[in-house]
């Protein structure tokens, strides 16, 4: 049992864990700033949805990875 | 069963058969039963029994090895050993197992042990069969190695002691091995932790040197011989008792194993009386509080880490770690020295890495592998708990012991969970350290279900970020700009 059977471990690295962390939240708090620029700055009549939406979208993307793994290397296994 | 058989089948026919007939065969098909009955119960001779009795802890360990012989007609598929209600009581543990080979290659094959009954036992004996491997024929002999281990079974004798004095423990036993079976020749070694024996129960020939008591060797003892012997003596190692303990161990797919441990110890030596002096005890600690304990050693698997204890009131920092390629060790005292009928609860946590204990079987099923006793040295757990708290998604969860357990299924929540963990409550009653064997749970599991905890959170940042493009588009003004 034990010679045919093959251990499992973590998708991804665990010592990748808190350089993932730190760069997928940089990446996604960039993107949440240029969101938000995006929203300030241009006028109502000139924004496009379709461009409101898709950074909306790889901002949470990397925000939500990001704090996975955050959570994961401050020990917090979910 | 034939006999009953063909009884029926003469009683249905009666009208017609005569009424001495009926009877011949009524006469018949008895002792058609009572040939079979005696054929059942084949009969056994024990040739020879040593006992060796071994009183170091609070935890009695015996080691018998019976040399069995088969005298009666028929095969013998399996031995039954008796103990006395009260031995029965405390009983932990009974291993069996039969020596094969010689000397330096002998090994050891485990044999199944499971309670029994026999038709005419005397006075309560609680009997327990062994299942043999092979069946004894007439006139052949076989080895038999049995491994007893009874909890609360020394009353300590006074109940109640001073800080300063020693704890005197009582052994009750049967000089003779209770058993169901003729014993041609039988020895008994106690073997006590101290030289220091008050009293012992003689039964000639009885013989003590040094720290080992002998009874015996007692000649032909016919079936169910009982002599009850007290050994008085002085037991001052610690009497640690975990009272209750529950394991929580918590797979995470990202690659930790979370194991929580919640201990309620307590000593069940003799009970302390009078007042506690910590001046004496710190002072004289060769002669004060002989029979306290204030460390407790936890052996972990290797490669642990952030390892916690605490208690109510916080981290205890009384504490070490060392740790080699094989074990890890965690040396772990309470607050306060424990003396008898005192008690302390605390927590003991840890993480160990994934893949020494999460497998794939080759049939896409996943297993936990992981040890199931108490991982504090020489302790007996009164209850035991171990929960397995699996990853959220699994499915099936079905889990292997090698020894009899308590088992039902829960749901627990934790982070990120939606629909909660299946969670694996196993519960054993009285467990020593031999019960510290692996055992098994396995689940099916989609891999894509890892997927969902990251995608939670991704889908509440995306929602935050679609109610603000729907705030800044709609238009709440009441006056048309």
């Amino acid at each position: 049992m034990a010679n045919s059977a093959k251990p499992i471990s973590s998708p991804v690295p665990q010592e990748w864990y808190p350089t993932l962390a730190f760069f997928m939240l940089a990446v996604g708090l960039v993107a949440t700033a240029s969101f938000f620029i995006y929203e300030a700055t241009v006028s109502k009549k000139n924004r496009s949805v379709l461009k409101e939406l898709s950074t909306g979208a790889v901002a949470s993307v990397f925000l939500g990875f990001g704090s996975l793994f955050l959570l994961l290397s401050a020990g917090v296994y979910v | 069963m034939e006999g009953a058989c063909g009884g029926r089948g003469a009683r249905g026919e009666a009208p017609r058969v005569p009424r001495l007939t009926l009877l011949t065969l009524l006469l018949l098909s008895l002792l058609l039963s009572l040939f079979e009955s005696s054929a059942s119960a084949p009969e056994i001779r024990i040739v020879s029994a040593e006992r060796r009795i071994d009183l170091a802890s609070s935890i009695v360990r015996a080691y018998v090895t019976l040399k069995v012989e088969n005298i009666g007609s028929s095969d013998a598929l399996e031995v039954v050993l008796a103990f006395s209600p009260t031995q029965a009581k405390s009983i932990a543990l009974i291993r069996a197992s039969t020596p094969e080979g010689k000397r330096k290659k002998k090994t050891y094959t485990p044999l199944a042990v499971n309670p029994t009954t026999l038709p005419d036992t005397p006075a309560d004996a609680q009997l327990f069969s062994i299942s043999l491997l092979n069946p004894l024929k007439t006139g052949e002999t076989t080895v038999l190695e049995v491994l007893l281990i009874q909890t609360h079974f020394l009353e300590p004798f006074p109940a109640e002691i001073s800080q300063s004095e020693s704890q005197l423990v009582y052994y009750r036993d049967t000089a003779f091995m209770l058993s169901p079976y003729h014993i041609k020749e039988q020895t008994t070694h106690i073997k006590t932790p101290s030289k220091k024996i008050e009293s012992y129960s003689r039964e000639d020939p009885t013989n003590r040197v040094g720290t080992e008591l002998r009874y015996g060797p007692y000649d032909d003892r016919p079936p169910y011989s009982f002599s009850p012997i007290i050994v008085h003596f002085e037991n001052n190692n610690p009497f640690a008792v975990v009272e209750e303990l529950t394991r929580v161990i918590e797979v995470s797919h990202w690659g930790s194993l979370q194991v929580t441990e919640h201990y309620k110890l307590a000593h069940a030596g003799a009970r302390h009386k009078g007042v506690f002096s910590r001046l004496e005890y710190q002072s004289r600690a060769a002669v004060s509080g002989a029979s306290s304990f204030r460390h407790l050693l936890a052996t972990l698997p290797p490669r642990v880490h952030s390892v916690y204890y605490r208690d109510e009131i916080g981290n205890v920092s009384t504490s070490h770690l060392r740790s080699d390629q094989h074990k890890s060790e965690l040396e772990i005292e309470p607050r306060y020295p424990l003396f008898g009928g005192w008690k302390a609860s605390f927590v003991i946590g840890y993480g160990l890495p994934l893949h020494d204990f999460l497998f794939e079987s080759p049939d896409g099923r996943r297993y936990l592998n992981f040890s199931f006793g108490c991982p504090l040295m020489e302790t007996v757990v009164d209850h035991l708990t171990v929960k397995v708290v699996l990853p959220e998604g699994s499915k099936n969860p079905s889990a292997s012991v090698p020894f009899p357990v308590k088992q039902k299924l829960e749901t627990s929540f934790s982070y990120l969970d939606v629909v909660g963990r299946p969670t694996v409550v196993l519960e054993k009653e009285n467990a020593v350290p031999e019960h510290n064997i692996f055992f098994q749970v396995s689940y099916g599991f989609n891999p894509l279900s890892m997927l969902a905890e990251p995608l939670m959170l991704v889908g509440a940042f995306f929602l935050l970020f679609f109610s603000c493009v729907a705030y800044l588009h709609t238009d709440l003004s009441i006056r048309k700009s």
